[in-house]
């Protein structure tokens, strides 16, 4: 019989030699204790000290040692196993260790990598920007002018025409969304839901391009023909509001330019809303039917006040890619430098007058302000996610109190 | 319960559920079931798991409603009107028949407006009033010393206990006919639940009640007539103390003996 003792002894001698060759008949007896006891708990005994003590053990004198050794012994001594392993154990752990710091270390970088990134990028822009900064200073903020010929640049009109073109984005959007994601969760027969989910989804996979030629030879002129003579006609003689509808219905302008914004972002507002929706907790709205509320009523007080983070989440994100968006503006606004007070006029955003005239800007001082309308851009998005941000924040901190 | 003893002990039906079958789908969860609600009494319904006394629960202010696939078959009288008649006003019906969850369901706003806003929905109150209102019902759900202080305060920043008493003091508010609770306590910690309780037992000077509760003491407790179920059947409905003590029915005692269940 071998002893807890013995090996104890064996092990401070450290005698590993011959490790292969101890193994083998090892096995063998496991497997015939296998068959002859068929007990599963004095195989892993076995297994686990087969594998702990090949590090530990040495000698053939232990094969045959081991081999008198019954399987009830190995059963009990197995638990110590584990104990006399305690330097093996330190080890793979010493590993582990390794491993997890540079897998830490991985993804710091990855991180750190975006932080670089953006800080880069704010240099970059600050430093194309500097010649138009040091020209115009805070003046070109507050300038509407945009005149190549005269070198004189001044930014208001193209953020005028981001912002107004993104606030009417958000205007028609908002509700429309809103209204597709309560009839999708709250309202919709189930067969339909999915095909009208999907379609509405799908509206956010049409590339811009291809808004801004629908809008440009399809939109632009059925406006022009229909909706803006009628706008006049019904508002024009109304004081405060005649002056947003006033001149010749261009058909293309900062409205079209809404509209279609409206229609790009639709799906953003709509998914989301759709899906922190059904995150509301079934029992909520029940309890709300259980009052006596009708569907809107639950909508209203329950619903949308439970999913606000979610929605404003959502109508952040629309609004950051109405801010952003080129391509279909460009074909739509018209792309005349300056303010107008009329919805019909046509006029320009910060995004379209880059790539409008990135290609034709010679000299510094003209390229360097197309530089710092970009800044400005920046800076708008910014302030646009800063500020939800701290609504979010808001909200959760008064639904805590 | 025969007809004699029912007039003798000055019994009234509020609710009559009769032939009742339920299906959720294909599946049935109601098979045929017949029984009475007390007028101003507590009734419990008991049984195990997916029993139907959930659904039973459900089928009485027409929660099931909400969802495409469940309908039910037979009678639910409400005073003698067939509640599920596809003519009845729902809005109406939960106002008359209301519910309280076994998770509590506070409504994302402040203390006051969570009773309110339910009241508002029927009548247009003068703020005084309205106030009064919303104290009554405070007190009549032994909520309003703890909230006195912080009305404007949110309904999820109460406990858990306390939140499910400003739901019973919300359904009250309402002023209902019938309470529904499903199993109101079992997400509470014991001193809740004898809150509760005690609650229910004030409350059916007022409302006619009933419960689906898993704890056998509970229902016990606060419960005069019981019913228990099995498997979407009524195996049997009588006074509680008869049932607990001397069911008719064996598989009534087994269940009640913790010998199934």
């Amino acid at each position: 019989m071998l002893s807890f003792k013995k090996l104890e002894h064996f092990r401070t001698q450290n005698r590993y030699p011959l490790l292969l060759k101890m193994l083998s008949p090892l096995e063998k007896s496991g497997a015939k204790a296998k068959d002859e006891s068929g007990s599963a708990n004095s195989i892993g005994a076995f297994t686990a000290l087969k594998y702990h003590d090949r590090l530990w053990f040495g000698g053939e004198f232990l094969v045959q040692a081991l081999e008198q050794m019954t399987l009830a012994d190995i059963a009990m001594e197995s638990g110590r196993v584990a104990y006399i392993s305690a330097g093996q154990r330190a080890r793979v752990l010493r590993s582990f260790k390794f491993r997890d710091a540079s897998f830490h270390g991985l993804t710091l970088a990855a991180a750190l990598a975006v932080l670089i990134l953006l800080g880069g990028v704010i240099v970059s822009l600050f430093i194309g920007a500097l010649p138009a900064i040091k020209a115009f200073g805070f003046g070109f903020l507050v300038t509407e002018s945009w005149n190549p010929v005269t070198n004189r640049f001044g930014a208001m009109a193209p953020v005028y025409g981001t912002l107004i073109t993104s606030a009417i984005a958000m205007l028609v959007a908002v509700p429309i969304g809103l209204g597709i994601a309560v009839f999708l969760t709250e309202l919709c027969p189930p067969k339909l839901r999915r095909p009208l989910g999907i379609a509405i989804e799908l509206l956010a996979g049409i590339p811009s391009i291809i808004y801004g030629i629908w809008g440009l030879f399809v939109f632009a002129p059925f406006l022009q023909q229909y909706v803006q003579p009628t706008l006049i006609g019904a508002f024009g003689s109304i004081p405060g509001l005649s002056m947003l509808f006033a001149g010749p219905p261009y058909g293309i302008g900062i409205l079209t330019a809404g509209i279609v914004l409206a229609i790009m972002v639709l799906p953003y507002i709509s998914s989301i809303s759709r899906d922190v929706f059904e995150a509301v907790p079934p029992v909520l709205k029940e309890a709300a039917y259980g009052v006596g509320c009708t569907t809107s009523e639950v909508v209203r007080k329950v619903v949308i006040p439970y999913a606000r983070a979610g929605v404003v989440g959502g109508v952040m994100l629309a609004l950051g890619r109405a801010l952003g968006e080129t391509m279909a503006v460009t074909f739509v606004i018209g792309n005349a430098h300056r303010i107008s007070g009329s919805l019909f006029a046509p006029g320009t955003t910060i995004s379209a007058t880059i790539a409008n005239e990135f290609t034709e800007a010679v000299g510094d001082l003209y390229t360097s302000s197309l530089i710092e309308l970009g800044l400005i851009l920046f800076v708008i998005t910014f302030i646009v996610l800063a500020a939800a941000r701290y609504m979010l924040m808001r909200i959760e901190r008064k639904a805590q109190v | 319960m025969s007809l004699a003893n029912a007039v003798k002990l000055d019994l009234r039906t509020k609710i009559a559920v009769k032939n009742l079958s339920f299906f959720y789908g294909d599946s049935i969860a109601l098979k045929s079931v017949n029984m009475p609600v007390y007028t101003n009494k507590v009734t419990a319904l008991i049984g195990p798991s997916g029993c139907g006394k959930s659904t039973l629960l459900r089928v009485m202010n027409r929660m099931y409603d909400l969802y495409p696939r469940q309908r039910a078959e037979g009678e639910v009288l409400l005073d003698g009107e067939n509640i599920l008649d596809a003519k009845q006003d729902l809005n109406l019906l939960r106002a008359r028949v209301g519910m309280v969850f076994q998770k509590p369901t506070p409504f994302p706003m402040s203390i006051y407006e969570n009773i309110a806003f339910g009241i508002r929905l029927y009548e247009k109150l003068p703020k005084i009033e309205l106030d009064g209102r919303v104290e009554t019902a405070l007190k009549g759900a032994a909520l309003w010393e703890e909230v006195r202080d912080k009305l404007n305060a949110s309904g999820l920043s109460l406990s858990g206990g306390q939140q499910q008493r400003l739901c019973i003091a919300r359904t009250v508010a309402i002023q209902p006919e019938v309470i529904l609770f499903d199993e109101p306590a079992s997400a509470l910690d014991p001193i809740s639940t004898a809150k509760v309780e005690e609650l229910i037992d004030e409350l059916k000077a007022n409302y006619t009640i009933v419960i689906v509760t898993h704890n056998m003491q509970q229902a016990a407790r606060v419960s005069e007539y019981t019913a228990f179920m099995y498997l979407g059947e009524l195996v049997e409905f009588g006074g509680t103390s008869h049932m607990f003590t001397s069911p008719d029915q064996q598989q009534t005692q087994n269940y009640i003996t913790g010998r199934f269940g």
